[in-house]
């Protein structure tokens, strides 16, 4: 029936469709929620819940509204004449949905030929949901009896306000009915999908062999492109090349783990082995292999095999400043003033000057270790009447 | 990981144990070379007395022989060999004529005039 209304095109504003029928503890639980509210307005609000206000019955909205059977479940609680407002207030509002359809009718019958074509896709639908229906009741006739009374006669009304063939009208909803029923059935566990059944009506799909780079020509493989690569290695290329590892659109498909506390210390002592090279292939996996020259040349800058251009002729940059390098002679006060070593040391500081190779610590670290070498040479500049302290 | 210039071929190991040992020798030397700077500067001196001259020679006599930068031989970096070595490429003349027939040697062409 659903799809005769969508099939005659969006001229039709009616939306027409029962809700889904949950019944059983969970309506009863809602329902004890409004023993709060008085009488009468407790009717109008299950009323109101389960159509909304008039405006969202004429709306496309597919979201399901509290269903009719809330009501069919607070009558065996509440009273009869309770009841029976209800199901007053329930047709009348069938009705007044029926006074939309005739409008909308009316405009649909000046297009002539159309509407004979669509009345006989109505009267094909319609055998064929026959026919559909009368198998599904063959097969389950039990759920043909859980429906309850007022459920059929609220589907009977709806299919007398229709134009259409009301049989096939009303057994389709009635289907519809039984089957919303049978799943909150098996929501609520008694009956339990399994894996296996929905697993033997799948096909096995191969799918197709992923597409190997074609060589344009045999003869010309190892001169341009990439041709010296393997087949591994192109694959590789073509799957970096669509998109990066970090790049692209965030999906928010998996939610976002919240950092646990990390444990405080691993029994371990030492990582094995294994855990060793865990961690390489880890650090390795990052490092995908340079796509082309710049990036290998970037790679290597990095490490500092490549220098950085421009290049720095200023000499080593140990941020000292040339006085620094050239006026040595603040460390040659441990040192006599006089005789062979200072003329020896002076000669020394003299060559550091000039060595634009060494940085000024390294310098000292010269001056320094021969000053401690003389120190240990003392008895022997003794015997040559050399004067150290 | 594979870098992109080395696709050819992968040397993990040193060609030969010659060249092994020429790797220690110029690790050495470069370990010991401040001093045998400064113990040679005593040696090499005429201003000092000669008794300190001689203890010099003798402590730089001490020292281990890999440690000395004589010992070092420039050898070919891909095949090892002692001899034919261009110092500017650390190549042998064999390697050298391979690669820069193959054109990958920049800069480097057959000679004619």
């Amino acid at each position: 029936m659903f799809s005769r209304v969508s099939a005659l095109g969006p001229s039709r504003p009616l939306l027409l469709r029962l809700p889904c029928i949950p019944c059983g503890s969970e309506a009863a639980m809602e329902t004890r929620g409004l023993w709060t509210l008085p009488g009468p307005a407790r009717t109008e609000y299950k009323i109101q819940r389960c159509f909304g206000t008039n405006s969202v019955i004429y709306s496309k909205k597919d979201e399901s509204s509290v269903p009719v059977a809330k009501i069919s479940d607070s009558v065996p609680e509440s009273q009869d004449n309770k009841k029976k407002k209800a199901i007053k207030n329930l047709l009348n509002m069938v009705r007044s949905m029926k006074v939309e359809v005739r409008t909308s009718d009316i405009l649909q019958d000046t297009k002539t030929h159309t509407t004979k074509t669509e009345k006989e896709e109505l009267k094909n639908l319609g055998r064929t949901s026959r026919v559909s229906q009368k198998a599904v009741e063959d097969s389950s006739l039990e759920s043909h009896q859980s429906l309850r009374p007022e459920l059929v006669a609220a589907a009977t009304a709806v299919a007398d306000s229709l134009p259409f063939d009301k049989l096939s009208v009303k057994s389709e909803l009635l289907r519809q009915l039984r089957k919303h029923e049978k799943d909150f059935r098996a929501h609520q566990g008694k009956e339990t999908v399994k894996i296996s059944d929905i697993i033997s009506d799948m096909k096995i799909t191969k799918s197709p062999t992923s597409r190997i780079y074609t060589r344009p020509d045999r003869q010309i493989q190892f001169d341009e492109g990439l041709g010296f690569l393997s087949v591994n290695e192109l694959l590789e290329h073509d799957s970096r090349k669509r998109k990066g590892l970090f790049m692209g659109k965030r999906l928010n498909v998996f939610p976002v783990a919240e950092t646990a506390p990390e444990e405080a210390s691993e029994t371990e002592t030492s990582p094995t082995l294994w855990d060793v090279e865990f961690a390489k292939q880890l650090a390795k996996v990052n490092q995908q292999p340079p796509q082309n020259a710049f990036e290998e040349m970037i790679q290597w800058t990095k490490e500092g095999k490549l220098w950085t251009f421009p290049i720095n002729n200023e000499g080593i940059d140990d941020g000292a400043d040339f006085h620094e390098h050239i006026f040595l002679d603040k460390y040659l006060e441990d040192f006599p003033k006089q005789g062979p070593i200072r003329h020896f040391m002076e000669l020394v500081t003299c060559g550091l000057s000039k060595n634009p190779f060494l940085t000024v610590k390294e310098k000292v670290e010269h001056i320094e270790w021969f000053r401690n070498y003389f120190h240990e040479k003392k008895n022997i500049l003794e015997e040559n009447n050399i004067q150290f302290n | 990981m594979v870098p992109f210039s080395g696709t050819g071929q992968i040397r993990s190991y040193h060609v030969d144990w010659r060249m092994l040992r020429d790797v220690k020798r110029r690790k050495m030397a470069f370990e010991f070379a401040d001093e045998r700077l400064r113990i040679n500067s005593l040696r090499k001196n005429t201003i000092l007395p000669k008794d300190l001259q001689e203890v010099a020679d003798q402590e730089i006599a001490a020292f281990p022989r890999d440690s000395c930068p004589v010992r070092i031989r420039n050898r070919c970096v891909m095949t090892s060999r002692p001899r034919g070595v261009k110092r500017r490429w650390r190549i042998s003349r064999i390697v050298f004529r391979h690669l820069a027939d193959h054109g990958q040697l920049s800069g480097v062409q057959r000679a004619i005039w």
